[in-house]
């Protein structure tokens, strides 16, 4: 029998309220092993992007217990800020820093946080862009480059800082339809290099291919947590059922 | 030599203006009652200016009004002052030129610097005539601007031959001219004192204003910053001053200050009556800075500081790397409204005793040898404020031009 591989990340019992009141993760587990591609999906409103923000500290939470990477997110901000260098985050609105060029967009954390030489850093970052294959728009603006573009200089500048986790939150949801391919297909080689991933998506046919294993969210709760293909060709729960019938 | 475009109207200027001024029949009216009126006024301040009006006031107070009533044996530090000015201001610009951020290569005396240039050389010659200084103080200013060209020719021409390194430096010349300045007009290191209570004119008003729009940006920053702080103790501080501020006229901060100072602190501790009203000011638009920062702040995403926190970036480096940058800018134009309305203020100064222009020009107006001249006296007042606030407008656009990295299509 092969040793089980580290288990990543630990999520037990995660609970949340809004300061409104609103009940948006009510107890919520999951566990991710070191390169495993965990699909959540949902309809929206489930809470499925909230989950994924309290892995790297972005929302907080009132009850439960986080682990990642073997470090128990806390108040502490040492502790998330030990846990962000070690998780890289890509966003629906890319959110590159526009008054930077993007060669800077990926050299800032590295040089700052890990106070490498910016030489060195902008040497991998090249080799990072030529990967995700736009190492020629490297002394552009963010807001000169078509979405597909910024999205994978986005993830670019996450792999910068060389992370042991990436999480993709709605990453294809705010591209136009012909630019969803390049993104997934970056996405799909992360995968396949090993990366460990925690991906919110609608795409089915990425979390068909390139998933371990697919988590249904709704309502703040997992409904349902299974293989891709079971999940998609013989879903056990109605909601689950329910919520495939409405993408496909 | 390069070619220099001949100056014509664009083709179809005419057209165009005769289309906004006549396009119809009572356009054409409106603009010929407008364009009369326009003109009437022109022609009477123009024959008031020439042949009434008896600049003799200005020109024999002139030193009055540059610096009050500094000891005159003391002040070629002042000119001293204004030497390194020019020369620090022709190194900034000319550097500038040579490097220009964006846009076609470089050329030594784009178009608007010739006119600059124009502009320069007819006000040195023609003012100390006009104000009938000594030949040689006329000379000083003729020598004055001459090294200001001098020094904007030098550096656009071998500006890019300067190190990187070096040229990094360039900008901390500012903040070192003024620490350097403020020795030279105040003494100290070996040279007479001169008692603030002596500085006066245009000098005051210029010092006052710079001191304040100096020290205020930063204050003004780091209250926006604690506005928008989760810290409630941060949060509430800053709301209760920005608005305790706001809430209160600058004059009655500026008597409050006065007095108030003299108790607060030990004897002799409460600076000095025209550093006690320096740092109200400061305080004072600080509070409005603020909000105009505030308003950048707002403008940018959220998912900016989220992005940058994710890297792993701690909230001061993400605050100073990522999400200043985009505010500042955003805040620039309502920011540097507020450092022209603080120009302006500082003539309220006079109202608590200070001689800052407006003061100095109150006591020459008080003075009866020029009764009744005061139509000259505030006419050249709004002139030379004008000048300093047309001078801040034109500096921010060309800030905010240079900062824009591009022009970049909002998302």
């Amino acid at each position: 029998m092969t040793p089980s591989p580290a288990v990543m990340i630990e999520a037990r019992g995660v609970e949340k309220w809004y300061p409104n009141g609103f009940h948006a993760l009510r107890g919520v587990d999951l566990s991710v092993e070191q390169g495993e591609v965990v699909v959540i999906m949902g309809p929206s409103g489930s809470g499925k992007s909230t989950f994924l923000r309290t892995f790297n500290g972005l929302e907080d939470f009132q009850k439960g217990s986080i682990t990642v990477d073997g470090i128990t997110l806390s108040d502490d901000l040492r502790h998330i800020d030990a846990i962000r260098r070690e998780v890289g985050m890509v966003f629906q609105q890319f959110n590159l820093f526009p008054h930077l060029t993007v060669l800077d967009n990926l050299t800032l954390a590295p040089v700052l946080v890990r106070k490498l030489a910016k030489a060195e850093v902008q040497r991998r970052a090249l080799e990072l862009l030529e990967r995700v294959g736009i190492a020629e728009q490297a002394h552009k603006y963010p807001g000169q480059l078509s979405g597909g573009q910024q999205q994978r200089v986005a993830i670019a500048r996450s792999l910068c800082m060389e992370p042991r986790i990436m999480l993709f939150d709605e990453p294809t949801s705010a591209l136009d339809p012909e630019m969803v391919l390049e993104v997934l297909e970056v996405m799909q080689g992360l995968a396949r290099d090993g990366m460990t991933m925690v991906v919110v998506t609608h795409e089915v046919r990425f979390a068909r291919q390139v998933a371990d294993r697919v988590v249904l969210m709704d309502d703040g709760e997992v409904v349902e947590m299974a293989p891709p293909e079971r999940f998609f060709s013989n879903p056990q729960h109605p909601r689950s059922r329910q919520f495939l019938s409405q993408i496909s | 030599m390069d070619a220099v475009p001949p100056l014509r109207l664009r083709p179809g200027a005419w057209q165009r203006l005769r289309r906004g001024l006549f396009a119809s029949r009572v356009d054409g009216l409106i603009s010929i009652v407008l364009i009369g009126f326009l003109l009437a006024a022109a022609l009477g301040l123009a024959k008031w200016a020439l042949f009434q009006a008896q600049w003799a006031v200005i020109s024999a107070n002139s030193t009055l009004f540059a610096v009050g009533r500094y000891p005159l044996e003391q002040q070629w530090r002042l000119w001293l002052l204004t030497t390194l000015l020019a020369l620090a201001t022709g190194l900034s610009w000319g550097l500038l030129r040579a490097f220009p951020r964006s846009g076609p290569p470089v050329t030594l005396w784009p178009r608007n610097d010739r006119w600059a240039v124009a502009i320069l050389v007819v006000l040195a010659i023609w003012r100390p005539m006009a104000l009938q200084l000594a030949l040689p103080i006329q000379m000083r200013w003729w020598a004055i601007t001459g090294l200001l060209l001098l020094a904007r020719w030098a550096a656009g021409r071998w500006g890019q031959a300067i190190p990187q390194v070096s040229r990094r430096l360039v900008p901390l010349i500012w903040p070192l001219l003024y620490l350097v300045g403020m020795v030279l007009i105040s003494g100290g290191l070996g040279l007479v004192q001169v008692a603030p209570s002596e500085w006066g004119g245009l000098l005051l008003t210029l010092l006052m204003s710079s001191f304040a729009i100096l020290l205020c940006f930063p204050l003004g920053v780091l209250l926006a910053l604690g506005r928008r702080s989760e810290l409630p103790l941060l949060r509430w501080g800053s709301v209760l001053y920005i608005e305790f501020i706001r809430g209160a006229p600058l004059i009655t901060l500026l008597f409050l200050g006065q007095n108030i100072l003299g108790f607060l602190l030990p004897g002799g501790m409460a600076p000095d009556r025209v550093w006690r009203a320096a740092w109200v000011l400061t305080f004072f638009a600080a509070a409005y800075v603020a909000e105009a920062v505030r308003s950048g702040l707002s403008a940018v995403p959220a998912g900016q500081l989220e992005a940058a926190r994710s890297l792993g970036l701690p909230l001061p480096l993400a605050l100073i790397h990522v999400v200043l940058p985009q505010a500042l800018r955003v805040a620039l134009p309502a920011t540097v409204g507020q450092f022209i309305t603080l120009l302006q203020d500082t003539t309220l100064l006079s109202l608590i005793g200070l001689l800052d222009l407006l003061g100095t020009a109150r006591t020459v107006m008080a003075n009866p040898e020029f009764l009744g001249k005061n139509a000259e006296v505030y006419l050249v007042l709004a002139v030379l404020f004008w000048c300093c606030c047309a001078a801040l407008g034109l500096g921010s656009r060309a800030l905010e031009i240079r900062l824009n990295p591009q022009a970049q299509p909002s998302r």
